[in-house]
């Protein structure tokens, strides 16, 4: 018995040692070390576990490809071409552990951060971030909060909640008109937590600076709802014309089945950064369901022939659609790996400077060049309007970025 | 202590029939109690709505739901009734039972409900071994220990899906799902398929524990095992069934409730809360109770939503679920089967 408790005793000692050696060096001191010599690291943190893990895990694969297209176009170059190296975190989906894996990564010598794809994650990161000196450039996030806060470190590409409510209103009011059949009401269903209720906020003062009427405004929680259909009824009781959606997957796919079965007397079906309407799989699941489904989100930019190239190259490296998401963390991890080169310097505070000035071209949607206003937002996010047609996401507004013009109609009316 | 069906062992078939009466009217007065609050609750949300078919949709959902949410249950209350297991690997095995029939569908392209022949026994099995190998032995015998068996339990095999799966949410196709109207209310036939499923599942179980040779041998388990013992049962070969009887009974709601959601690793999570909640309002241990119980839920789910418009529909279940623990502590019919 005592021979058994000595071995165990033994063995707890030997796994705190080992533990504490590998965490010492690089809590302390190591991190300039680590950051001179041998390639540039770039923090990856994205959820390759949990419930997120789809989306994670494509984020991951997206900045790896980034990783390797700069390695094979020479690497830094003003660093006499030191190549870059993609060290990943994941965050579980977790607020906590984003944090603690944050400060791992930097710990590890990397010179800037790029994530997370959840909002409530992202402000945790954001903080470490800011109490390193080190970089974040966010790929997915959709809270706005974040750069209420005057941070100096923090940066997105992707457009905020805010800015795609509010396109979302405007694209419908352009897109109803041109088909002669003006929005009066828009119904709006949502999940309750911030994603929902800010996209609802944001939407219904746009809505009404436009003359738009909002009602009835219905929230569901996305945990736990298993049925729809009651919602869906209140809609069509309300005699409104639009049903604006802003929900995750699961819970969308449940409001298209009620709608299907439901058959309320609208217009449209109006996503707003929405987490389904826009994705192949959704087309898929809902099949015949989803059809003429709009959405108002940030997207993957399918003019332009470097991403159908990009995306392309991930469908034959992983047999799976590249989601905006993954098409984000490239164009972040290229945001960074520009600011190293043009800071020609390893020194986070100098990258943080060359990124706040940078100009890189996005492969997804945008207005122009990726470009950070004082707040660390993109100057030139731009949401898009999509519509599920003939059996594929398609963008149809604005028009210079449309593969095919709207078809202001849902499936079930005439 | 434990009151699995417990109209047997708390009254007996022997009891004096004056007692048996009167426990018969103290069932008949909260059944009568409970419908007199559902109606005044309907009325109310017909006031605050103003619109009679949004309440009378909100009802028919509620109720088709919460016959999806009593299948669920009955499993996990079998358990706790028999084996005073909290058995936090309910939902994990209800999901390890949905990608059987999911896997098994997209292999040979069976219909979903056909996929149940080999869910209920692998299941069956599943909860026996688990049992066997886990739960009964020494390190099962404290309740902290169940508490922690059954939730790493459904951590690992969580995670286990999500390494083999993918976290990628998968759907079900139910081939010739129709839906009907019913006075003005739309009713979609797999909700339908999956309430009568409960209600059909609920009468089985009733059945097994009070008919059979079996079910008495279980219920004098639950009652007294030493007393079991005594007479000649082998006290840990009934826990073994039992358990393994409520994992493959989720099992049978796994596949009946496939064609309703999102077949994702973590599905169990969404109806682990609203189980337990459901076994507690219905009486631990007791089947029937846990179809009552869980068709009130989903009343009071889609109640919640039209009272209170915004707010999360899990509020007014938990109201409900502390007004009845405040009120009667081993739940609404804890003392009928």
């Amino acid at each position: 018995m005592s021979a058994r408790m000595l071995v165990a005793g033994l063995g707890a000692l030997a796994l705190l040692v080992t533990g504490c050696g590998g965490s010492a060096p690089m809590g302390a001191g190591g991190a300039a070390a680590g950051r001179d010599e041998g390639p540039v690291k770039i923090g990856a943190l994205h959820p390759v576990s949990g419930s997120n893990a789809v989306d994670g895990l494509q984020m991951r694969r997206g900045a790896q490809l980034a990783v390797d297209a700069i390695n094979a176009a020479g690497g830094i170059k003003s660093l006499g071409g030191r190549k870059v190296e993609l060290v990943t975190g994941d965050t579980q989906g977790k607020a906590d552990i984003g944090q603690s894996e944050a400060q791992r990564l930097i710990s590890a010598g990397a010179v800037s951060l790029v994530g997370t794809y959840q909002s409530a994650v992202s402000t945790n990161v954001a903080v470490v971030a800011e109490r390193n000196r080190v970089p974040f450039v966010m790929d997915v996030t959709a809270s706005d909060a974040i750069f209420s806060h005057g941070y100096q470190y923090s940066f997105r590409v992707q457009p905020g909640s805010k800015a795609i409510a509010t396109a979302a209103a405007q694209y419908l009011k352009a897109v109803s008109d041109q088909a002669g059949k003006p929005v009066r009401k828009v119904a709006f269903l949502h999940e309750q937590s911030d994603f929902g209720s800010g996209a609802a906020d944001a939407f219904t003062a746009a809505a009404k600076q436009l003359g738009i009427g909002i009602g009835p405004n219905i929230s569901y929680d996305a945990t736990t709802v298993s049925d729809l259909t009651a919602q869906i009824t209140q809609v069509k009781a309300s005699g409104a014309d639009v049903l604006a959606v802003a929900g995750y997957y699961r819970d969308s796919l449940l409001a298209a089945k009620a709608i299907a079965s439901v058959k309320p007397g609208l217009n449209a079906v109006w996503g707003v950064s929405n987490g389904a309407y826009d994705q192949p799989k959704f087309v898929a699941d809902a099949a015949a369901l989803g059809n003429l489904y709009f959405s108002t989100n940030y997207h993957y930019d399918a003019t332009n022939p470097e991403t159908v190239a990009l995306r392309e190259k991930y469908q034959k490296l992983y047999g799976d659609p590249m989601r905006t998401g993954a098409v984000l963390s490239y164009d972040a991890v290229q945001v960074i790996a520009h600011g190293v080169e043009q800071a020609a310097s390893t020194d986070p505070q100098k990258v943080r400077d060359a990124i706040a000035a940078a100009q890189v071209s996005p492969l997804t949607v945008g207005r122009g060049q990726i470009q950070f206003a004082p707040n660390g937002d993109n100057r030139n996010a731009f949401p898009v309007l999509m519509q599920v047609r003939d059996g594929r996401v398609q963008q149809v507004y604005p028009p210079e970025k449309a593969e095919s013009r709207p078809d202001y109609r849902v499936a079930w009316r005439p | 202590m434990t009151e699995l069906d417990t109209g047997a062992p708390v009254v007996p078939e022997t009891a004096p029939p004056d007692q048996k009466i009167k426990a018969d009217r103290g069932f008949l007065g909260r059944a009568g109690i409970v419908a007199a609050v559902l109606v005044v609750a309907i009325v109310l949300a017909l006031v605050q709505s103003g619109s009679g078919l949004v309440v009378w949709q909100s009802v028919v959902t509620g109720i088709l739901t919460g016959g999806l949410y009593g299948l669920i249950a009955m499993g996990l209350t079998l358990i706790f009734g028999v084996l005073d297991i909290v058995n936090f690997a309910h939902g994990a095995f209800l999901t390890v039972a949905m990608f059987l029939s999911f896997g098994m569908i997209q292999a040979t392209g069976l219909h979903p409900y056909l996929t149940l022949i080999a869910a209920v026994p692998v299941l069956f099995l599943l909860g026996a071994a688990v049992h066997r190998g886990l739960l009964s032995g020494k390190g099962g015998g404290s309740l902290e220990n169940q508490l922690l068996i059954t939730l790493g339990l459904s951590l690992l095999l969580e995670n286990g899906l999500l390494m083999f799966f993918g976290a990628e949410p998968k759907t079900i196709d139910l081939p010739g799902d129709f839906q009907f109207p019913l006075l003005g209310a739309v009713v979609a036939g797999s909700r339908l398929y999956a309430f009568l499923g409960a209600i059909v599942l609920g009468g089985l179980l009733y059945w097994l524990l009070r008919r059979t040779r079996l079910g008495t041998a279980i219920r004098a388990v639950a009652a007294n095992a030493p007393g079991a013992a005594l007479v000649g049962i082998n006290v840990r070969r009934m826990h073994t069934l039992t358990f393994a009887i409520g994992t493959a009974c989720a099992g049978a709601a796994a596949v009946l409730a496939g064609p309703l959601v999102t077949v994702t690793p973590t599905l169990g999570e969404q109806f682990n809360i609203t189980a337990f909640v459901v076994v507690v309002l219905g009486g631990m241990g007791n089947v029937v109770g846990a179809l009552v119980g869980g068709l009130l839920i989903g009343l009071v789910e889609q109640l919640t939503t039209i009272y209170l418009g915004g707010q999360s529909s899990l509020l007014g279940v938990f109201v409900v679920f502390v007004l009845v623990l405040f009120l009667r502590p081993q739940g609404l019919f804890g003392r009928r089967a």
